[in-house]
């Protein structure tokens, strides 16, 4: 059983590597994301409502719904936490709560390996299978509707909005650079089983992957990527997104060299973790909406 | 003779000064939501209705309007409203098997609208008891959403077939 999901959004950090990360993407989608801390707050937050006893009457609700694991929003947030502890080589406590200084980011060179660039590009394609399974968890969507879930990024805002952001420029742009996509596309493409099977995140998240066999996951793997392709290459054009001008706008917190992205992106891995921050933000939205509408 | 009477005294004087130091912030509060934590009974009941038939009974849209379907779970389906494509309201059809202390407030209210027992909720809710059971609701997202407006979209909503449901 998960820590009580009024924990979880209580213990949102306010400031740390994460939330900088996300500020710094604010260049791309102004004001689109508030970083909701707090769980009566995020009630508050999403249903506009002040008075208490409606406000314990949604929490409580909440609560139940999150506790009853038929209803799918604890694997949500397994997905949402495991697809980002499986991608940090190193351990980070410290240098994620970095809150006040510039972080010299020279200094941790010689911590930092980047990722050979098919792990990369793995790790990316199953953040994109992460967000899927995460969403037909919380919203109900049959597991394997690629289509529906595709259909449904075009609504997606505030926290979700700034997680397929992220995705796209940390883990995207930054280290597998501007032809990202193709790449990984091509990558899948030509990548067998067994290579699929070597890769830490998929060997924790794998038998969540509709599919049957390996061949079978990878098919599905390849096909959703290719879905969202669109989506994202709408989105990297539509802002003008490179992977200099995202690294620039991270540079504000993070001293960064140029010519040292690939370790930005294995850097952005080992100290983020954007995607159980703002997952548990949309779990608890989506919790407080259900919850809401029953009470 | 001094140590034994200093004997006497220890333990209590310690065990006073133990309780003083834990009342005095060695334990938490606990949250207002550990009554609901502590709760072992299933969010949903086996005889609840399926989100996905309720979908159907959603208000048509035209002009400015259009509908999104958000979430569909057991005993639940959500939408949202949008006018000139911004979210103005949030539609939704439950099960009240499922709550049945959703109930309560209609009993309490002599209000009714299309016929059925109606509440408001807050400052931004309005529902509706269908067939005692399936609760029909309309919450408003923007300021320019009246209560006038979710009283007239709790219309829009094909009511009769939802009461056929039971």
């Amino acid at each position: 059983m998960s820590k009580p999901i009024f924990e979880l959004v209580d213990q949102l950090p306010t400031d740390n590597m994460t939330v900088k990360s996300l500020r710094a993407l604010d260049f791309v989608l102004p004001g689109e994301w508030q970083n909701t801390v707090g769980f009566v707050n995020t009630i508050r937050t999403v249903t506009g409502e002040e008075d208490e006893d409606l406000i314990q009457q949604i929490g409580d609700r909440a609560v139940i719904l999150f506790n009853d694991k038929s209803q799918g929003y604890q694997r949500a947030l397994w997905l949402y936490q495991t697809i980002d502890s499986a991608g940090s080589a190193l351990g980070t406590a410290a240098l994620a709560n970095k809150v006040s200084q510039n972080i010299s980011f020279l200094s941790f060179l010689g911590n930092i390996t980047p990722k050979p660039e098919k792990a990369q590009t793995i790790d990316f394609s199953l953040k994109v299978i992460t967000e899927l399974l995460a969403f037909c968890q919380i919203n109900g969507i049959p597991g394997d509707s690629i289509g529906d879930f595709v259909g449904s990024l075009a609504q997606y805002s505030g926290e979700s909005l700034v997680r397929m952001a992220a995705l796209v420029c940390f883990d995207g742009l930054v280290p597998l650079g501007a032809n990202f996509l193709q790449n990984a596309l091509q990558y899948i493409g030509g990548m067998t089983p067994s290579e699929l099977e070597q890769n830490p995140a998929f060997k924790q998240i794998g038998d969540q992957i509709p599919g049957g066999s390996t061949a079978g996951k990878l098919g599905f793997i390849g096909e959703s990527v290719s879905s969202v392709s669109g989506w994202m290459s709408n989105f990297v054009a539509g802002h003008n997104l490179t992977p200099q001008n995202v690294a620039s706008n991270l540079s504000r917190f993070v001293d960064i060299a140029d010519d040292k992205l690939d370790y930005l992106g294995a850097f952005l891995d080992m100290t983020t973790n954007y995607y159980e921050h703002t997952g548990v933000q949309t779990l608890a939205r989506r919790l407080i909406e259900r919850a809401v509408a029953e009470i | 003779m001094i140590f034994s009477r200093w004997r006497q005294i220890l333990a209590p004087l310690l065990l006073s000064v133990l309780l003083l130091v834990t009342a005095c912030g060695g334990g938490k509060e606990p949250s207002r939501f550990e009554g609901a934590q502590q709760q072992k009974t299933p969010a949903v009941v086996q005889e609840s209705a399926k989100g996905g038939s309720f979908n159907k009974y959603f208000p048509k849209t035209s002009g400015d309007y259009s509908l999104t379907y958000t979430q569909e779970k057991k005993g639940a389906a959500i939408a949202k409203l949008k006018k000139g494509g911004k979210d103005v309201a949030e539609l939704s059809i439950t099960d009240t098997v499922n709550t049945p202390d959703a109930r309560d407030k209609f009993k309490q209210s002599t209000q009714r609208i299309a016929g059925y027992p109606a509440a408001t909720q807050g400052t931004t809710m309005t529902s509706i008891l269908v067939a005692d059971r399936f609760q029909v609701k309309v919450r408003s997202l923007d300021t320019s959403f009246s209560p006038i407006d979710r009283e007239a979209w709790l219309q829009k909503f094909n009511l009769s077939g939802i009461a056929s449901l039971k």
